[in-house]
Order: structure tokens, then sequence, then C-alpha cells
């Protein structure tokens, strides 16, 4: 038999003491490391508390560190080329005694000191430590502190990055704080630090305007961002080729999703109008559907008016209350499917009156003497006996045989287009057109009368494309609550036309089912969103989140040892969680909005535009709107056009300031 | 304690200004002397602070209560030390235009560039002038109506910014401070008849290429040197 020792186990007692004085040795040693450098350690604290503070990611400290850099090489710089001869006198050896550095008769130069020149700014560190130690010890605190600012303050304010880096750091993955709970507050804290920083830069008076220096277009601060640049204190912007693709919008009512809106519009009226003036593009022309219609569509349209018209644009046409467009422009064949979507038809046995309808319709359309002018014409072309004439004229006899073979129809065709115009009103039978005007405010009564604004909505886009073909302007159309008008407007399909025309849609909805009737339309929509979704506080984002994509999270669990605390040790594993979050989403407060594109998403204060009273162009005393289309002018070869030679003022300008330069 | 007029009118053009030294503000006010009194009961009213900012002169700045006073609502500010040869040169250039015999008969008007800085929007980037000189209608001289935009050029900036400047002054048809839409509207008169350049030797052929680059438009240009004084 064999009796081999047990394993030594030490006394969980002694063991415990024994960790704790340890650890008690690490901070005592932290503690007095931090005193000595006490100047980089003030920084240090003072730079992880801005971040804490303003909620910064802590590259934003490091780059306030790198902006201090240039202070530092211009006082190594000083440093390795003060003269260091008058070291001799009674002033410079009592200095020296008290190991201040002394270069000249009365001049302290705290770092310098003898050498060559590589000594001189190795040990300017040391040395400005030392003498700032030494004005401390004298009370000049204030000499003190500049004496250590140069290599002090960068090296504090990386030194409080890095500390800041490791505290969020370590509440990402779980693994900070006293309790599992603590990372979850930590986080929603910061998330309202984050928010008032986002809110003092959109009170900094000029701190964000429009359109940015390099061409930008800002939509407010920057809360927080994942997978993108920029964060917390900075301006969110996004480039103006982003306006020119597709984008959603979605947010329930009163969450700020106007504010949002006018915010883009004007940044696109804005950045076009600029890129149009250096001959880069086309002229911008904004269209606006706005589907819910009322009273509360006329403010946001007046509102619309002022701030475009404050982005530089000339006019903003309000249809159909002050302008009105001519359906009669488009080309026949255009004109018999556009005309045939207005009218709603069935399908199944209703389709022999559907194909009734399509052969009388371009029988009117087609008829001799070109294509009808406006809506009256039209419907005057609906008598089967006028039209045969008319035909039997031009000698097309099958044409003849086919009026009078159909010729019960005409009644009813014609009874279903009267109502039509009766209830679409003046607006589609106008003279004007999309070119008239930069930017057009089209109100469509769709929460009154659905069909009506269904019909229109149709026929206005069916407007746009046509007009889009001449390439004539940089067009983006802003579909506002879309669901009123989804069902016969499949904005898909429009979606795909338009990448070809050159057109930009922007889509915004309520909630993610308002975007199309099924969800396979919704998915398409949202898919091909180029430019980006939009997303303010809404109950579902769960979609949108998805299609966001996902990313490497590192979760973090403890270990409950069983009496009221947890333990230090635990498992970390990597997941992958969505990028947008859900949760913040449905908690976004008004003005708040997320940003998704590519993969990645930033939380925006949105910055709200306000239009000037003043800014209105009065009504013009004959009844005209005050919206009328863009004056008729030619524009002139060169810009500004040359103007006759003002007359001769060398009286004044040669008394003043002699002869002038030829 | 009161102002005399002549020291209540060089008060408010120090305030425009956005300062002014002791040898400008003797031109204003007619001697050293007075100029000095003058600084003296600014300062004991509380209305202006004095530093050397630059080698010369004392500069003197109107504080909040100065610009109070003269009714402005610009915000008191010391002048910025990178702008004092600027400020200087765009005073005497001021100076210079006010003591000629048309611009007093006429009672011309210098709009300066605070002011119009103080009713241009915020956010919003456009070049603003120096100064503008207003003509009145009925001014017994052949140019009277025309607004003149004044631009002192003490250092030379490149050719392309010169031009493009010179361009959007000669487009402009609104007010500054107007809406973005009628910042420079066609088949709108111009609002400035013409832009007079006051150059610094070093600026001068930068301003003259940027002239001859504009064509047709150069005859609305008119290139001076800075008046004897101006330099800093």
């Amino acid at each position: 038999m064999r009796r081999e020792a047990a394993p030594y186990i030490r006394h969980p007692v002694r063991r415990a003491l024994g960790r704790g004085l340890w650890r008690l040795l690490g901070l005592a040693a932290l503690a007095a490391a931090a005193a000595a450098l006490a100047p980089v350690t003030l920084a240090a604290a003072a730079a992880a508390a801005a971040g804490w503070w303003r909620g910064w990611p802590p590259r934003r400290l490091y780059a306030t560190a790198a902006w201090c850099l240039p202070m530092t090489v211009v006082w190594l710089a000083a440093v390795a080329a003060w003269p260091a001869r008058a070291a001799g006198s009674a002033a410079g050896t009592a200095a020296r005694a008290a190991g201040i550095a002394w270069a000249g008769a009365g001049v302290l130069a705290p770092g310098a000191g003898p050498g060559p020149v590589w000594l001189r700014v190795a040990a300017a560190p040391y040395r400005a430590w030392l003498a700032s130690w030494q004005l401390a010890a004298h009370g000049h605190l204030a000499a003190a502190a500049v004496a250590a600012a140069p290599p002090a303050v960068p090296l504090g304010i990386l030194a409080g990055g890095l500390a800041w880096q490791y505290r969020l750091f370590r509440m990402r993955t779980g693994a900070g704080g006293l309790t599992p709970a603590a990372p979850a507050t930590f986080d929603s804290r910061l998330w309202r630090r984050q928010v008032r920083t986002a809110k003092a830069l959109l009170a900094a008076p000029g701190a964000l305007p429009l359109i940015s220096r390099n061409g930008l277009v800002v939509t407010g601060a920057a809360i927080r961002s994942v997978r993108h640049r920029g964060g917390p204190g900075r301006a969110a912007a996004i480039p103006y080729p982003r306006l020119r693709s597709h984008q959603v919008v979605i947010g329930s009512t009163g969450t700020g999703k106007t504010t949002l809106l006018l915010r883009l519009w004007a940044g696109f009226m804005a950045a076009g109008l600029r890129r149009y003036a250096a001959g880069a593009a086309n002229r911008p022309l904004l269209v606006v559907l706005d589907c819910k219609g009322g009273a509360s569509s006329r403010k946001v349209a007046d509102r619309t008016r002022r701030v475009l018209r404050d982005a530089g644009a000339r006019s903003t046409a309000i249809w159909p209350d002050e302008a009105s467009l001519s359906l009669w422009t488009l080309p026949p064949g255009q004109l018999v499917t556009t005309l045939l979507d207005l009218i709603e038809h069935g399908t199944g046995g209703a389709a022999y009156y559907t194909d009734v309808m399509e052969a009388i319709v371009s029988l009117a359309v087609g008829a001799p003497g070109g294509p009808p002018t406006c809506s009256a014409d039209f419907l005057a072309r609906l008598d089967p006996s006028l039209l045969a004439a008319s035909y039997a004229a031009s000698g097309d006899g099958a044409a003849v045989t086919t009026i009078r073979s159909g010729k019960r129809g005409f009644e009813d065709v014609e009874l279903r287009f009267r109502a039509l115009w009766r209830r679409l009103g003046a607006g589609l039978d106008g003279g004007g057109s999309f070119g008239d005007a930069d930017a057009w405010y089209c109100v469509l009564e769709g929460t009154a009368e659905g069909a009506v604004a269904e019909a229109q909505a149709r026929a206005l886009t069916d407007l746009l494309a046509h007009y889009a073909v001449g390439g004539q302007r940089e067009i983006l159309l802003a579909v506002d609550e879309f669901s009123a008008v989804s069902r016969r407007l499949p904005i898909w399909r429009l979606y795909e036309r338009a990448r070809a025309l050159g057109l930009a849609v922007q889509v915004s909805a309520q909630s993610w089912e308002g975007l199309a009737d099924t969800d396979d339309e919704r998915q398409r929509i949202a898919a091909t969103a180029e430019g980006g979704i939009w997303l303010l506080r809404t109950p579902r984002p769960g979609p949108v989140s998805d299609l966001a994509g996902t990313r490497a999270y590192v979760d973090t669990t403890r270990r409950f040892a069983g009496q009221g605390a947890w333990a230090g040790d635990g498992l970390s594993r990597t997941r992958l969680v969505p990028v947008l979050d859900a949760d913040i989403v449905r908690q976004l407060d008004v003005g708040q909005a997320a940003y998704v594109y590519r993969g990645g998403v930033t939380y925006v204060q949105v910055k709200r535009l306000t239009g000037r009273q003043a800014a209105l162009a009065p009504a013009a005393a004959d009844g005209d709107a005050p919206t009328m289309p863009l004056p008729a002018v030619a524009v002139p070869a060169q810009w500004p056009p040359p103007l006759p030679p003002p007359p001769d003022a060398s009286e004044v300008l040669d008394e003043a300031f002699g002869a002038r330069h030829e | 304690m009161t102002l005399a007029v002549r020291d209540a009118d060089a008060l408010v053009f120090a305030a425009d200004m956005y300062g002014i030294q002791l040898d400008q503000l003797a031109a204003l006010t007619g001697g050293d002397r007075s100029a000095r009194a003058a600084a003296k009961r600014w300062r004991d009213l509380g209305y202006a602070e004095a530093g050397r900012l630059s080698e010369g002169p004392t500069w003197l700045w109107v504080t909040r209560a100065g610009l109070a006073a003269c009714g402005r609502d610009y915000q008191a500010r010391k002048p910025a030390t990178t702008q004092l040869a600027h400020i200087r040169a765009v005073a005497a250039t001021r100076i210079a235009l006010e003591a000629t015999g048309a611009y007093r008969r006429a009672s011309a008007f210098w709009r300066c560039e605070r002011r119009i800085r103080a009713r241009h929007g915020r956010g919003i980037r456009q070049h603003l002038p120096d100064g503008e000189v207003h003509w009145p209608d009925s001014a017994p001289v052949a140019w009277a109506g025309e607004c003149w935009a004044v631009e002192a050029e003490v250092t030379p900036k490149t050719v392309a910014r010169t031009t493009a400047i010179m361009r959007e002054i000669l487009a402009r048809t609104g007010d500054y401070g107007c809406p973005g839409a009628e910042a420079a509207v066609l088949g709108r008169p111009p609002r400035h008849a013409r832009a007079l350049y006051l150059c610094s030797p070093a600026a001068l052929s930068i301003v003259l290429k940027a002239r001859e680059a504009l064509g047709p438009l150069a005859a609305r240009i008119e290139v001076r040197d800075l008046p004897p004084g101006a330099k800093l």
C-alpha cells in the first residue's frame, strides 16, 4: 500500500487575504505613478470625463490628442533651439540647484537645458516634468501647469481615451460593472448623454448648415453610429447622390417625419442648385405627392414653399390649389394607358368591359385631327356618331365598323369618364408642366377620397415619368403617406422605371405595413432603397432591422456565487446581434431618426428647418396664385450678363486712391 | 459726461469697422490731441477698450455698452489678431473715400461689412464684401443711384478664387440676408453696379489677372491702390 500526500489546499481565508494584499499593492503602485505623473493624470482624467460626459467615441479623444501634437512639436523645436550658454549666471546656478532649467538672464524655460540637440529633445519631457514639480513646490501652480502642458496634454488625452475605450469595451462585452445589469444601465445613460450632446450641437448657432463645406447635405447631429463614420457631437451628413437614389422613410404620426422630409427636400434643392450653378448637373426638380390631403397638408405645403425658397428654389407650385398640369400632353399611346388606369375596373367577367373600354378610349384618343387637348374635347369624342363621322371622313372604314359594333358601350364609358373628371377637378386639365417650377407640391385627398387620390397619383406619376424622359432635370419624387395610394400605385414598378429615367423616388409611410399592400412589395421597396432607409419611432422596426443585417457581439456570462454577489469569472462568447437596435427605434424621441445604409446605422437628432414668413412671394394683384410657374426669362449665354460700362467715376476714385490700374 | 457730435460719429465708425487705431481716429476727429481725448472719454464711459494689439498706434474697440449707445446690435468682441491688417486697410479705404468732395456732396453712405454680416443668416455660405457704398438717386454725380461693392485686398488669393468672388458680386441681385432664391435672379438688375478693388502691391497682379478672366464684365471692376497709411 502506498501513501501519497494529498495536494496542498490553501486555506480560503488566507487565499482571499493574499489576493486582497496583492490588489492593494497594485492599487498603491498605480496611485503612486498617477501622483508622480500628476499633470498627465489630470489631463487623462479630464479627457475621460469629457468622453463620458459628452458620450464621445474614444477616437474623438485620440483625434484631439493628435491635434495637440503641433504644440508639442513646436515646444520641442524651441527647446532644441533654446540658448543654454547663460547657464553660468548666478540666477542660473541657483535655478539649476533647484532643478529648474535656466537658459538666460531672467528667462525661465521649462524643458530646456544643456546638451546636444538629441539630448535636449529626449530629456525635454523629463526636464519639463521636473520643472513643473519645482514650480508647484514653490506655489506657482499656474506656471507649473504651463510648464508641463506641452508633453502632458497630448499624453494625458491619449491616456484618457484609452481609459474610456477600456471602460466602453468592458461594458459592451458585459464584463464591467458590479452586477450583470450594469452594462444595460450604462448603455441607457450613455444614450441620454449622447442625445444631450447632439441637442447641444443643434442649439449652437451656425453649427449645422444645410450644406456642409464639402457639399454634403446635413440632416442634423449624430447621436450614435454603428458601422458608420462620425458619432456623437458630429454633424450627420449624407452625400447628394444618396438623395438621387431611392429612399424610404418610416415613422408614426408626430415623430418628426415632416421635419426630416423638409430637411431632405431642402438639402436636395440646395445641393442640386449648387451643382447646377457649377455646370455639373441639370436643374433639380422636386415633386412631392402628399397623399393625406386636408388642411394639414396645406400647412405643410406652405412650410415647404418657404423652406425651399430659402434653399434657393425660385418657384414652388402647389397642385391643384394654385397650379395645374395637363394630362393631355402625354403621347397618345401613353395617354390611353393612363386614362384606362384612372378608371377602376375589375377582373374575371368584368374584363370584357375593360376590353370594350380600352377599344373605345383608343378610338377617341387616336381620332383623326390628333389627340384630345382637354377633358371636354375627350368627352365630346365619346359620342359614337360624331366619332364615326370623324373616322369616315378620313376613310378609316375598319374604325367606323368597330364604333358601330360597340355603340352600346359608349354611353357607359362616357358616364364613367364624366364622373371621373368631375371628381378629379381641373388639376390635370390645365396648361402647366413640371418644367415650370423648381418644386411641385401636389396635395392628394387620400384621407377624404381615397379612390380619387389613387387616380391622381397614378396620373401624376405617369406625367412625371413622361417628363423625365426628356432628361432636362434631376428629379426627386417624394410620396408622403404612401399607404393612401399604395393600392393602385405599384411604386416598386416605378422604382425600376425610375432608375432608367434618372428619377429618384422617396417613399414615406407611417409604418412598415403602410409601404405596400403585400409583404413581397414591401420587401421590394425596402430592398431597392439604395439611398438608405430613415426610421423614426415606429412600433415594428423588425423588418428593417432584418434588412440592416447583423454584427458580431461579445456576450459575457457571470457565475453567481450564491452569497448575494456575482463572482469575477464567467464565459464570453461571440454572437450575432442586429446592427439596428429595435428597442432604441421603439423609444426614439420626437425629431430622432435612425438612418440605415449599407449595413450600418446612424441615429440622428434632426435639425429643424424654418422658412421665413417674409420669404413668401406676395400674391399677384390680378388674382394669380403666389406660386406661379417660373417666369419665362431667356437664359443668357453668359451669367451674369454683360451690361453697358458704368459711368466714369474717376473724379472721386482718383481723388481718393490715385490712378486706375488697367 | 457726454460725447461731442464728432466723437459720436467716430464711435459709430469704430463700432462699424470692428476697431480702429489711434492715428485713423485722429483723421476722423481732426488731430492727435482730440483723438486721445476722445479715446479717454470713451474708456471713461465704458464705451471702448484700448490695447496694443499690433505694432503701431493703440487699437480701440467698442464694448457692449458702446455698441448699445450706437444703436448697433453687433456682438462685442476684440478684433482678432489675424484680421488687424485687413481691418486697418478697410478703415483707411473708407476714410479716404469719405474725405473726397464728391462723396460729401452726394451724401453717400458706407454700409460696412459688420452691418452686412449682422443681417446675413448664419450657416449660409456667401461671400460678403468689405463694404458697400450707396450713392443716393438725388446725388449730383453721374453714377447717382448706384451701389458699389468695396473689396480691400491685402493678401493675395488665387486667381480662380478672386474671379469667382468678382463674378458672385457682379451677379448678385438681392440684398444680403435675402432668401437664397433672390440672391441671383435672371432678369433683375444687379445689386452692385461696380466692384471697387483696393489692392496692396502683393495682391495687385492677382486681382488684375482675375479681372482679365472676367471678359466683358471687367468693365465693372475698378482696381486701385490701397490709400497711403492702409498698411499695418
